[in-house]
């Protein structure tokens, strides 16, 4: 790993002061920093080269195009699938939405088949699978998570021989929870070998070595703002079997093949899903981050991030005013919820950012279903990112004392 | 500067209202209405019991930071005995404070107290969550 001078260089917001304090950036399950080098990529792409691509002969149509699958070559080799297999999306959000809506369009499901989710998932995980139950009348079941806490066997109880299909988050959002989807996926395989397994991996993506070949699941969703790229792209991977035979997401643009009165038929993968004219300076920039995100190492990032959140376990459990959600353990990465005893969370995450310009999470985190299993309407979170290191869980261990005397 | 603000945003004075139960209970008979801040998880509800144009009891349930504690619990004390028509007017002086517009001092007294809470946007909205609800209690709207 770098060192914090050196990341400094590479992150600008680093050098950054709030309130005469140097920021200490903990919200990276929000959204990660910019590095300079992915903004430089998107404006040179954006300044010389910007044209729609696929379609125009001009040169700048023809360089425009190189960058967008450049950048979706540069995808499939990050997460070892096919090229097609890469679909670029607004985020991960969009990506659940896609394939809950296409697979549920595309007769591929019965109405007596079940729908298994589980109470730890983001809403972009949850709502989308509800929803299309009710329009599309089809069972949905729940696993509750006793304590908020995965349980793989407890899971598995759950699949029935009525199970079609699953989707469930690799690392939760809230309590930084690592789900064993390689096992949960080889298991399920080995009970029924026609389940559709979908993986929420915007918070794992960003922060181990994935490979979807080896995982197999059937798709997996993720954002390119969580791991150094800019907002509103992501990536919907998913296998070629049942992207070919799911109905798009969305009409127009570069996704038609022929269109007459007689009806429209529609453009190969990936382009059957990618409707409109795509977000090119998203794509240019996720495929840079994901250069400088090679550069470090996946191995080494998930390395580094077990080490600190094991730190940030060990300091936060000495501090007595807290209460700490989720396993507590080693299988908690780069995440870590709690709550200041009879502090609500947003007075924690104000003073703490006022006082010593340390940036923190409170809500609920899109995970209402995990709040009420937690027994409360919000929680404070942290989560780190390859530039965070041990002072800055000590600084934020000083923080909270100082909010504590404050507050108590 | 912010450092200011922040010691009086979180004075004594706002940390006792926000513990305050006085006027944290449910009154059967009475209008109720219901405030969400969504990003927030924040959830207030709000009873009122009018009388003779006049608001004879104000009360509310729910959970919240501080600030939007604090704001519930001074509003109803503040609203208690103040015709229909004052109350409107208070929550109109309010909301102009919340936006860091200018606003009669004299009729948001003691409330008054929050009048730098335009220079945390991001608290604005635990402030007003109350007065967003009364407004719905009121005149059946969200501002």
């Amino acid at each position: 790993m770098l060192s914090s001078k050196e990341y400094e260089e590479i992150f600008p917001a680093l050098k950054r002061k709030i309130n005469g304090h140097k920021l200490i950036y903990l919200d990276n399950a929000a959204t990660t920093l910019r590095p300079k080098e992915v903004m430089d990529a998107v404006n040179e792409y954006s300044l010389n080269h910007h044209a729609n691509v696929h379609r125009s002969t001009h040169t700048l149509a023809a360089e425009a195009t190189k960058y967008y699958e450049d950048a979706r070559s540069k995808v499939a080799n990050f997460i070892n699938s096919e090229t097609e297999e890469v679909i670029f999306t607004k985020g991960a959000t969009e990506s659940l939405n896609l394939v809950a809506y296409s697979i549920a369009n595309s007769n591929i499901l019965r109405s007596d088949d079940e729908i298994l989710i589980s109470t730890i998932e983001h809403h972009a995980n949850f709502v989308p699978w509800q929803q299309i139950a009710k329009i599309f009348n089809l069972k949905i079941k729940y696993y509750p998570a006793k304590s908020g806490i995965f349980d793989l066997s407890d899971f598995l109880k759950h699949i029935t021989n009525k199970t079609r299909l699953v989707s469930i988050t690799a690392l939760s959002n809230v309590t930084g929870q690592l789900i064993p989807v390689n096992t949960l996926i080889k298991q399920i395989r080995n009970i029924r070998q026609d389940v559709i397994l979908v993986v929420d991996g915007a918070q794992a993506v960003p922060h181990l070595p994935i490979d979807v070949k080896k995982m197999d699941c059937d798709f997996i969703a993720f954002s390119g703002h969580k791991m150094l790229g800019p907002t509103g792209i992501g990536v919907l991977y998913g296998k070629k079997r049942y992207l070919n035979e799911m109905t798009p997401f969305l009409f127009g643009g570069e996704m038609i093949d022929k269109v007459s009165t007689d009806g429209t038929t529609f453009n190969v993968l990936p382009y059957k899903f990618e409707a409109g004219t795509p977000n090119v300076d998203g794509a240019v920039g996720l495929a840079k981050a994901i250069e400088i995100l090679e550069r470090i190492g996946m191995d080494n990032i998930q390395e580094h991030e077990k080490q600190l959140t094991s730190y940030a376990l060990k300091k936060l459990k000495e501090l007595d005013f807290l209460e700490i959600f989720g396993p507590q353990d080693e299988t908690q990465q780069s995440i870590i919820s709690f709550n200041m005893k009879g502090v609500h969370p947003h007075d924690v995450a104000h003073l703490l950012n006022d006082l010593t310009g340390i940036a923190i999470r409170s809500g609920h985190h899109c995970a209402q279903p995990l709040m009420k299993e937690f027994g409360t309407s919000a929680t404070c979170r942290i989560s780190f990112y390859v530039y965070n290191e041990e002072e800055d869980v000590d600084k934020l261990c000083e923080g909270l004392n100082k909010v504590w005397e404050w507050l108590k | 500067m912010v450092e200011i603000g922040l010691e009086e945003l979180y004075s004594d004075i706002i940390l006792d209202y926000a513990k305050n139960e006085r006027y944290k209970k449910e009154i059967q008979d009475a209008k109720k209405a219901e405030g969400k801040n969504l990003s927030c998880g924040d959830e207030i509800t709000l009873y009122l019991k009018v009388k003779d144009n006049i608001v004879k009891e104000i009360t509310f349930t729910g959970h919240g930071c501080i600030i939007s504690q604090a704001s519930a619990s001074m509003m109803c004390e503040y609203l208690e005995g103040k015709t229909v028509d004052e109350a409107n007017k208070i929550l109109q002086e309010i909301i102009n404070m919340s936006q860091g517009k200018e606003f009669d001092k004299e009729l948001v007294d003691g409330i008054e107290i929050f009048s730098d809470i335009s220079k945390f946007p991001m608290r604005t909205k635990c402030f007003t969550l109350a007065w967003h609800t009364l407004d719905d209690a009121l005149n059946g709207k969200n501002m």
